[in-house]
């Protein structure tokens, strides 16, 4: 009852100054008031509000700037000690002993005397590349094809050929072959990884737009007049956006584990990437006092993949309009 | 149905060989058909003009050229009539520069060239290479040869024709004299001493000497009649074809008392069964004539080891049990108690097994393993089952995540639609709605990849059977590439294809018939 009555009485004013007739307005009647809603700021307000996803958001931040920055402040020689025997696959502490300490030593060095630190943050900065650039034309790509594909049955009929043909031919080979024609470089690299890849995404996005194409809502639209495009971007796209980034959080880690194995089978690129540094500390891997030069590229290849891929799919999450509530 | 499937065997056939065609046109147009010399050995010890005269050798051998030296022309001249012997001798040498061919010799020469230029062959002669005006360098001698490019439709049709072949007892050339041809059948297979009741059908003229036979090794009834040939490996098992390749036992020998046709008993690990015939082979060595009675002669051997397709599908299966064993409870449990700690460990389980590169647990488990004792390097003649623990294990554990995840997300989709809340208000228990509805509608996509994971089985895994040195089938492709064995990488890529294209189909058929709603047939599609 407390609460009633504070609700409608105010110490020291009179009813009259409390209220106050309105008119009738029939235009302001039209109006629909609805509370503020900002899609963008209701994602990011869903993402925060997890606690992990602002640490793992740091973590990513903190790798992908680093592995920008430190290279180019460094002049990475990986050849700077070869002729001095000494200096080859030193744990930790030997080579911390030997150079005195510095980060470079921090993790040992590899088997030509380079500091396995900075090879691997050399190599980070690759992947990582390789993986934004990829992911970044193949979603393009792969979302504008599969867009349309969805929408037209003709393009359909020829896009399922295309695709089960082009599904079929093996990645390693086509991937092979490309490189082998150009040359196993950065370039060539992204080319033979976008070269099909994009094919699979606009495939997916297919699927989802064929699934949401023929909903209700969309059919009332359709009988309303509305014309195809704003279909496709007010109704469609807004449901697209949560599968996209959820896509999107599967694509750039895919993109360094592909690497990864690539290199691991001799079809690398000969860039110094994550994948290159695991291809050529294998034998490392199982000679007592040299895992350093093993488990470092591969720690730091999990930990890229791992921070993308949570933010990624908790991102994908928040991105979808009904969390929002 | 069955009408239907057909269709779509008919049309994932032709996808297939359009894949094939493709492959084709990468390999053979686009790479440099020097790279298949890149592993051979005897390339290398070859020298000067006998190399150039060997890689054209090699180019026909494997479908890029056709090749015809001058002998090969002058001997059809003669096989004409258009020239006798003693010519054909005569002008069968040729000098070591074009000016130092006699006259004779010159006219011959020229009328090769016009005959190579009428029909698109091009010439090519080398001239000796000299070390002192009376000694050769290695390999100098001069050549004369032409060659003509095969395009790659040639190639195709050539390909798709001798797929598949059917012995027949006109293998063997007409020309030579083996007795009567033909086909016997016996039901006391000379192999087993011919007292044995074992049925067999024995063919004279067929490249095979035993078209049909029985033997112990599972399944028992064996044949050779038609064989599937998916191309010939250049550098990974020379001469040999893949389907061979892949399909032959390894290992050690494993030796037996056996009595050969000419009576003698002797230790060997030979396989009579697989007696093919080389022609004069039995008069050719002694060890041969001291055991055959006849030219089928040439035989493989008896080994320990599994094939390399019987590998990974042993260590595929075994896997592909254990993920359906594991995968559909936990899946069923994380969607039971979604949001629970249950849940959170599975995700969490389902996250570093997806985001992580495979090569990364795959030598996380391989450095475990080899901590608590488990053999970490596969090896054939170790007669201990444990070897096949850790690559199973890493195979088994991400597709095991890969299970939960979707089972997971179906089951959770499941669980909101309406027939759920219908049925609880009917008054189903939990238990019956999980059991009956839920799981049985979630699992439907599952049921989809089963087929391919089983085939998949077949294909092995790349980097697991590298870690491990698993002599499987899976790393087969990659060694290819990496030595250019185009004949290989043909044939896996229409052994891929096909494998694809099949299990999507069965795929398909399963659903089919594990839910009454998807109908291929009718109209309401």
């Amino acid at each position: 009852m407390e609460n009633k009555d504070s609700l409608f009485t105010v110490e020291g004013m009179t009813d009259e100054e409390l209220f106050s007739l309105v008119d009738h307005n029939s235009l302001d009647s039209e109006k629909i008031t609805a509370p503020r809603y900002s899609y963008w700021r209701s994602v990011f307000r869903v993402f925060f509000k997890k606690k992990i996803n602002i640490v793992i958001l740091a973590v990513l931040a903190f790798v992908i700037l680093f592995a920008y920055i430190y290279p180019s402040l460094i002049s990475y020689d990986r050849f700077g000690n070869l002729m001095d025997a000494s200096a080859k696959h030193l744990k930790p502490g030997a080579a911390i002993k030997k150079f005195g300490f510095s980060i470079h030593w921090i993790l040992g060095t590899g088997a030509s005397g380079q500091s396995t630190f900075d090879a691997i943050w050399t190599g980070s900065r690759i992947s990582i590349s390789l993986a934004f650039i990829c992911a970044a034309i193949n979603m393009t790509i792969g979302v504008l094809v599969g867009a349309i594909w969805g929408f037209s049955k003709k393009i359909d009929m020829i896009m399922m050929e295309v695709y089960n043909i082009v599904g079929n031919i093996p990645m390693i080979l086509l991937i092979s072959v490309l490189v082998l024609i150009f040359s196993p470089s950065f370039g060539s690299m992204v080319f033979a990884l976008t070269c099909t890849g994009w094919l699979f995404i606009a495939y997916f996005i297919r699927t989802q737009v064929i699934i949401i194409r023929d909903r209700e809502y969309n059919l009332a639209s359709r009988c309303l007049g509305t014309p195809l495009t704003r279909i496709a971007t007010k109704n469609i796209l807004p449901f697209m956006t949560s599968v996209i980034v959820t896509l999107l959080a599967v694509e750039i880690p895919s993109y360094i584990g592909y690497e990864v194995f690539l290199a691991y089978i001799g079809m690398g690129m000969s860039d110094m990437s994550l994948g290159r540094l695991i291809y050529e500390a294998e034998s490392a891997m199982v000679t007592p006092g040299w895992q350093f030069e093993f488990w470092s590229p591969v720690v730091i290849a999990s930990i890229i993949t791992v921070a993308l891929y949570v933010t990624g799919q908790n991102l994908g999450d928040a991105s979808d309009p009904r969390t929002h509530m | 149905m069955t009408k239907y499937v057909l269709k779509r065997l008919l049309h994932g056939l032709i996808s297939s060989f359009v894949v094939v065609t493709i492959v084709m046109i990468m390999i053979y147009t686009m790479l440099d058909r020097n790279l298949i010399f890149a592993t051979d050995n005897v390339f290398k010890n070859y020298g000067n003009n006998e190399k150039t005269a060997y890689m054209y050798r090699k180019w026909e051998e494997y479908g890029y050229l056709d090749l015809i030296t001058y002998n090969d022309y002058l001997l059809d001249l003669v096989d004409k009539g258009e020239l006798d012997e003693e010519t054909q001798k005569k002008v069968a040498s040729i000098g070591k520069k074009p000016e130092n061919d006699s006259e004779l010799t010159a006219e011959y020469v020229q009328k090769f060239n016009d005959w190579c230029a009428a029909n698109g062959y091009t010439v090519t002669r080398l001239n000796a290479i000299m070390v002192t005006p009376k000694k050769y360098a290695n390999g100098g001698a001069q050549q004369l040869f032409a060659a003509k490019d095969l395009p790659v439709t040639h190639r195709l049709v050539k390909y798709v024709t001798g797929l598949i072949s059917v012995d027949n007892i006109h293998f063997v050339d007409e020309d030579i004299d083996l007795g009567k041809r033909g086909l016997t059948f016996t039901l006391h297979d000379p192999v087993y001493g011919g007292d044995k009741f074992a049925p067999a059908i024995i063919g004279n003229g067929t490249y095979h000497k035993y078209l049909l036979y029985v033997d112990k090794v599972f399944p028992y009834l064996h044949q050779n009649l038609v064989t599937i040939n998916l191309g010939k490996s250049y550098a990974v098992n020379a001469g040999i074809d893949v389907f061979d390749t892949m399909t032959k036992k390894q290992g050690s020998y494993v030796m037996s008392t056996m009595t050969f046709p000419t009576g003698l008993t002797e230790e060997s690990a030979d396989d009579l069964h697989s007696a093919t015939f080389v022609y004069g082979s039995m008069a050719a060595n002694k060890v041969n004539s001291d055991r055959f009675t006849d030219d089928y002669t040439s035989v493989s051997t008896y080994k320990a080891g599994k094939s390399k397709v019987g590998y990974s599908f042993t260590i595929g299966i075994i896997e592909v049990f254990l993920v359906y064993l594991f995968g559909i409870p936990m899946g069923i449990l994380m969607a039971k108690k979604k949001d629970k700690f249950v849940d959170k460990l599975g995700t969490a389980y389902i996250v570093f097994i997806t985001a992580v590169p495979s090569l990364a647990y795959i030598f996380l488990f391989k450095a475990i393993g080899g901590k608590i004792g488990l053999p970490t390097t596969f090896d054939m003649e170790s007669t201990s089952k444990l070897i096949y623990v850790l690559p199973i294990v890493s195979l088994a554990l991400p597709a095991i995540g890969n299970i939960m995840k979707w089972l997971r997300r179906y089951m959770i989709d499941q669980m909101n639609s309406d027939y759920v809340k219908f049925a609880r208000s009917g008054g189903l228990t939990e238990g019956e709605i999980f059991r009956k509805h839920i799981l049985k509608n979630a699992s439907i996509p599952l049921v989809h990849g089963i087929p391919g994971q089983i085939l998949g089985a077949l294909v092995g895994a790349i980097i697991t059977e590298r870690v491990y040195t698993v002599p499987g089938a899976g790393n087969l492709m990659t060694i290819a590439i990496n030595q250019y064995d185009n004949g290989v990488i043909v044939g896996m890529a229409l052994f891929y294809s096909l494998l694809s294209v099949i299990s999507i189909i069965a795929g398909d058929v399963l659903i089919s018939i594990v839910d009454p709603r998807i109908s291929y047939t009718g109209k309401a599609r």
